[in-house]
């Protein structure tokens, strides 16, 4: 019982005095982290515990960032709207992707795959309300009922709060009846059909809680970067947040987040040193689908398993 | 007694040019302990796979319990108190004992959406899969992986996820397929001793546990209902006979 409340209580102390040990540029690295890590942990809703592999979820993080930044920059917007019609819209998304889960395995992957190439042709073609290739730029900082959160710092605090809460609520949902639900799906999901559950539904319910949640992460990213272009709607972000996922550990709720701090801090460790650093990137990956098919997460397991026995 | 649990008629299932099921109609009364036996290929699991919703139909009508469940969903006939057991075992290996209970208990309520409340605490839902268990002889074992638990122990789960939510009409394929004597001896006097407000459909190709525990035995061969009657008559069955050992 103790190890239960120990590790939460470890990570957040660790995330609390974060800015102080690393620094500004650290800091400013580890919001980054924060917030893709969200992406990977929507992403692993589906594969962790669904078993579905989703290729669009970069489409519901960059339409919710995209809205935030039109409605902020083009129409002059508050945040206080703005935020909820990005999360409206990434989701609302969410509700029409869904539809894919009408398919499995390798078609799945495809469908969602084609989802995200449209999104990503529609924020770079459609230049006159997207920006194009350049994006839409000089987001302001957000402002919460005369509250602005200008000073990064204070960024910081307030995107590690709120993922807080909602890993809060994350682990009660993987916890409840729906959560066991999307664990058997994955499981057997013909024989769930005979037990009276409809797997569709419940897919199709997953599905847009996902979206849901990588359009969180899409608005905190909007407001982190400062600007948005088609990069984030990207097959390379789409596949990104999946191998974090993975890297870190499918199936649990740091993994995504480990993954994040793995793969962003990897990049900009060796792309100061190395061009090809998106190799160096594949070969860790391989490693791991190797080595660790468990991620960090499985391998810490594996270790203190035989720790204690 | 008299009243129709279950009722089928001239049900058929077609894959291709193959008529798996052909043309069957019987008829089990509430209460009824029914054994369906054949040769291998006769047609019998495909014929469970049509109750239960597997399968869609090609022809024919199914009633249960006075409701035509003919063009239902299999979920749908599963919340109208059709439960079964596979003949291939396919419970869920990479969740626990008690999860797979869980999951069966779950399945026919509205709680199955809950989001909040963990699934064992949902309305004492941990102690009545306990229970199951127990019943079912694998107390201790609920926080095991179901992969490794052995042949045996998952037939047995597959018991309870079939009979945790009391269904009205119980579909058994093969229950006590690939067990040892021993085990065999368990679980068929564990299903003897199951309520009879449970009508029950079995298939078993071990004749000393099916005439134990039949009623009444109906005979496939082809996809086609060549004998209906009691285990003394099925037994002495000059057809029956032949259909399984080949003409003297």
């Amino acid at each position: 019982m103790n190890k239960k409340i120990l590790l939460p209580i470890l990570v957040l102390a660790f995330i609390a005095a974060w800015p102080f040990i690393g620094g500004p540029f650290w800091m400013s690295l580890m919001t980054q982290i924060m917030i893709f890590g969200l992406v990977a942990l929507s992403v692993d809703l589906l594969l962790g515990h669904a078993g579905l592999f989703s290729l669009c979820h970069a489409a519901f993080f960059s339409v919710s960032a995209y809205t935030v930044a039109v409605m902020q920059v083009k129409f002059g917007m508050p945040t206080e709207i703005a935020v909820p019609a990005g999360i409206l819209m990434g989701t609302g998304l969410g509700l029409l992707f869904g539809l894919s889960v009408r398919t499995r395995g390798v078609y799945f992957i495809l469908v969602t795959l084609a989802m995200g190439y449209v999104i990503w042709g529609i924020g770079y073609r459609w230049a006159s309300f997207t920006g194009g290739d350049s994006g839409i730029t000089n987001v302001p900082a957000p402002t919460f009922f005369g509250f602005k959160i200008s000073d990064p710092m204070h960024y910081y605090y307030f995107v590690a709060v709120l993922i807080a809460i909602i890993l809060w609520f994350y682990n009660r949902l993987i916890k409840s009846p729906f959560g066991l639900a999307l664990r058997g799906i994955k499981s057997g999901e013909d024989r769930m059909r005979s037990l009276g559950f409809s797997p569709s539904l419940h897919l199709y319910a997953a599905f847009v809680a996902s979206s849901f949640i990588a359009s969180i992460a899409g608005t905190l990213y909007v407001y982190y970067n400062k600007f948005v272009n088609p990069v984030s709607a990207s097959l390379h972000v789409a596949v990104e947040v999946v191998l974090m996922a993975i890297v870190g550990g499918s199936g649990t709720i740091l993994g995504p987040f480990i993954g994040a701090g793995l793969v962003l801090g990897l990049r900009n460790w060796v792309s100061t040193f190395f061009e090809l650093h998106l190799a160096v990137m594949g070969l860790v990956f391989i490693a791991v689908v190797i080595w660790a098919p468990g991620g960090v997460m499985g391998l810490i397991r594996r270790f203190l398993e035989r720790t204690k026995g | 007694m008299s009243e129709t649990a279950l009722s089928v008629s001239n049900v058929s299932k077609v894959f291709g040019g193959l008529r798996a099921v052909d043309g069957v109609s019987l008829e089990v009364a509430k209460g009824e302990r029914r054994v369906v036996i054949g040769p291998n290929g006769a047609g019998k699991t495909s014929f469970f796979h049509c109750i239960s919703g597997v399968h869609q139909l090609t022809t024919g009508t199914i009633t249960c319990f006075g409701e035509d469940i003919s063009n239902l969903k299999e979920y749908d006939r599963t919340l109208r108190g059709v439960g079964r057991t596979f003949q291939i075992s396919s419970v869920f290996s990479d969740l626990t004992a008690l999860e797979n209970v869980l999951l069966a208990m779950l399945g026919i309520k509205k709680a199955k959406w809950g989001v909040w409340t963990p699934a064992a605490e949902v309305q004492g839902a941990r102690d009545r899969a306990i229970a199951q268990l127990e019943n079912v002889g694998l107390l201790g074992k609920e926080d095991l992986l179901v992969k490794n638990l052995s042949y045996g122990e998952k037939r047995q789960l597959e018991l309870a996820l079939a009979l945790v939510n009391q269904p009205r009409l119980l579909l058994l394929d093969e229950p006590c397929a690939g067990l040892s004597p021993a085990e065999r001896h368990r679980l068929s006097d564990l299903i003897k001793a199951l309520p009879r407000s449970i009508t029950m459909l079995m298939i078993e190709h071990d004749m000393d546990v099916a005439l134990k525990l039949a009623d009444r035995v109906t005979v496939l061969h082809r996809g086609q209902v060549i004998l209906e009657g009691s285990s003394d008559e099925v037994r002495v069955n000059p057809q029956v006979r032949e259909v399984y050992f080949g003409q003297v």
